[in-house]
């Protein structure tokens, strides 16, 4: 069955519902300048050199901006179920499944819907740390950083949801974000170097995803030599994660 | 489509468990073609559930339903290009507009075509003016002709109302009255609505199936369900104690039943028996005397052995709750 023209409908409420709330709006805006403002200003009056030792390099915000992206595109997924939960108590869920739309392309629009929120953030960010006086190097790479983001935000916003199908919990997305989050964020390299990082730790951040993404973003963002192996992964995570996701959907998405 | 004899819905020996609760119980049910068919029955007689299946929103225990010609079983999706639904609790996306609502339903039906029969069905409907409107500024009347508007885009053969006058004032109620009855009539859609309202199923339905415990206990006319029960029924609320078998050997009673406070009395004509009852009664006990004329509240009553609405305002804090939650 062909499900395009369903995903299209579904996938253009997802993005509109962000752009008509206007307050949506403003804090998806704001809230990555104040992420710079604070965290990149806590290192200010540190000395030059532990910044370089312990960050490899002085611009330190150039060093946290993809961590930063990184760690939004994580958090992105919480959106998605909540859409999704919404759509189940107020019964449009029903509304969509007494049409011939089937719940794997539900599952996808929710996805794809959630992603598309949190890429929003990455050209704000971009310009907030502009105006904090970084300057990139600019090239054909920041494709593949993007490209990086897009599929870390595919892989955890599908995560999300395939763990929420058949939940109708308001509280459900919150407590799921807090518990995988907090975890994922520290356990990677998205804020910290791993090499202040005890060997255990360190083991997980080398299989975590979201070191896979601020890895491979900071090296563009630095001007090195990024190693596309990263996006790789990144892509296998993605197409992991919307497999599983897609059969839970299928299986398990409650109606109301 | 509908040469009279076809049936739209047949429902095969439907059973459906939630738990230990049994919600229907081999429902065996022909809705004709062209009809507007009611399904009357009290709160939790399993009218929703036997919708749901009907729509493939959910499947059966056991049993198989054909509805506008395809099994809900094997074929749900041909069923779904084919029905329309209309929502006790009115859903829509109150973030988008009214003609966004409309588009939403012609893209999940995969529909190219639809923008010149959604401005036909926003003018029958007098919404034309409000096409751009969100649908959030919509009072509920308004709400309940765009649901109906995007149950009739795709041209379906039926439309499952379920319970559509809840709630609505009494002007809103007869104006959708008219309006089911002119969408049947206009576009041959079927109807199958659920109610819990005896004037709703008495004004509105071709034909009726009573449903009581998830079990279908009556199917006719209105008027064939009528002439079914004879006489009528006399309830008395007291809290002094009645001689029922004295109340039995009265001339004309057919039958008394008591119930903790609440004696049911049936009877040939109430205008002759009544004054003979009250004298069998203590008289300073008496709280309470309902005379029911021949019904289908009466066909109920008599079927069932309790009255259709016996708890009507509990419904009504529900749909209101859901009214606000959808708003917000």
């Amino acid at each position: 069955m062909n499900g395009w023209s369903q995903f299209e409908a579904l996938f253009s409420r997802e993005i509109k519902r962000i752009y008509r709330n206007p307050f949506v709006m403003v804090v998806t805006v704001v809230q990555p300048f104040i992420w710079l403002a604070f965290f990149g200003s806590s290192l200010a009056n540190a000395p030059k050199a532990f910044i370089l030792s312990y960050f490899g390099t002085t611009n330190y915000i150039a060093f946290l901006l993809p961590g930063v992206l990184s760690t939004s595109m994580l958090t992105v997924g919480m959106f998605g179920s909540m859409s999704s939960i919404q759509d189940k108590r107020f019964g449009y869920m029903k509304r969509i499944l007494i049409t011939p739309t089937s719940k794997a392309v539900v599952f996808l629009s929710k996805v794809f819907g959630a992603t598309t929120r949190g890429l929003i953030q990455i050209p704000v960010m971009i310009a907030a740390a502009i105006v904090f006086g970084v300057h990139f190097h600019f090239s054909v790479y920041w494709i593949a950083w993007i490209a990086g983001l897009f599929l870390l935000g595919l892989g955890f916003s599908a995560m999300f949801l395939g763990l929420t199908v058949s939940s109708t919990d308001w509280q459900t997305p919150g407590v799921i974000s807090n518990f995988i989050t907090m975890p994922l964020m520290f356990a990677s390299t998205a804020l910290f170097p791993k090499t202040g990082f005890p060997s255990w730790m360190k083991a997980i951040s080398s299989v975590n995803p979201v070191t896979f993404s601020a890895t491979l973003g900071r090296s563009i963002a630095l001007g090195s030599d990024p190693s596309m192996i990263y996006l790789g992964y990144l892509a296998l995570f993605a197409a992991i994660m919307i497999g599983l996701g897609t059969l839970a959907a299928s299986k398990w998405l409650k109606v109301e | 489509m509908s040469d009279g004899n076809e049936m739209e819905i047949s429902v095969r020996g439907v059973t459906k468990n939630y738990g230990n609760v049994r919600a229907l119980d081999n429902v065996q049910l022909n809705v004709p073609s062209g009809t507007v068919f009611g399904l009357l029955g009290p709160n939790g007689a399993g009218k929703t559930t036997l919708i749901k299946i009907l729509t493939a929103l959910i499947r059966p225990d056991s049993g198989d339903a054909i509805v506008a010609g395809y099994s809900v079983l094997n074929e749900p999706y041909e069923v779904k290009r084919r029905i329309g639904w209309v929502a006790a609790e009115v859903i829509l996306d109150d973030d988008l507009t009214a003609m966004e609502n409309l588009w939403m339903q012609a893209k999940l039906q995969n529909m190219k075509e639809w923008k010149d029969t959604a401005m036909n069905l926003l003018q029958y409907f007098g919404l034309a003016d409000r096409a751009k409107s969100r649908v959030k500024e919509f009072s509920t009347g308004m709400r309940k002709k765009l649901e109906i508007a995007l149950a009739l885009l795709h041209r379906p053969s039926v439309i499952f109302m379920d319970e559509p006058t809840i709630g609505l004032d009494p002007g809103t109620r007869h104006m959708l009255w008219d309006l089911i009855k002119g969408i049947n009539r206009e576009y041959g859609v079927t109807v199958l609505l659920t109610t819990h309202y005896i004037e709703e199923a008495d004004a509105l339905c071709d034909q009726l199936a009573i449903i009581n415990k998830g079990k279908i206990v009556a199917v006719g006319t209105p008027a064939e369900l009528k002439s079914k029960v004879k006489g009528e029924v006399i309830e008395v609320v007291t809290s002094s104690r009645a001689d029922l078998a004295s109340l039995s050997s009265i001339d004309g009673v057919r039958s008394v039943r008591a119930d903790g406070e609440k004696i049911t009395i049936n009877v040939d004509a109430s205008e002759t028996t009544l004054p003979s009852i009250l004298s069998k009664l203590d008289i300073r006990g008496l709280r309470r005397i309902d005379v029911l004329k021949p019904s289908l509240e009466t066909v109920f009553l008599e079927i069932t052995g309790s009255r259709i609405d016996e708890e009507p305002q509990m419904d009504i804090r529900r749909f209101y709750a859901s009214i606000r939650r959808s708003r917000q």
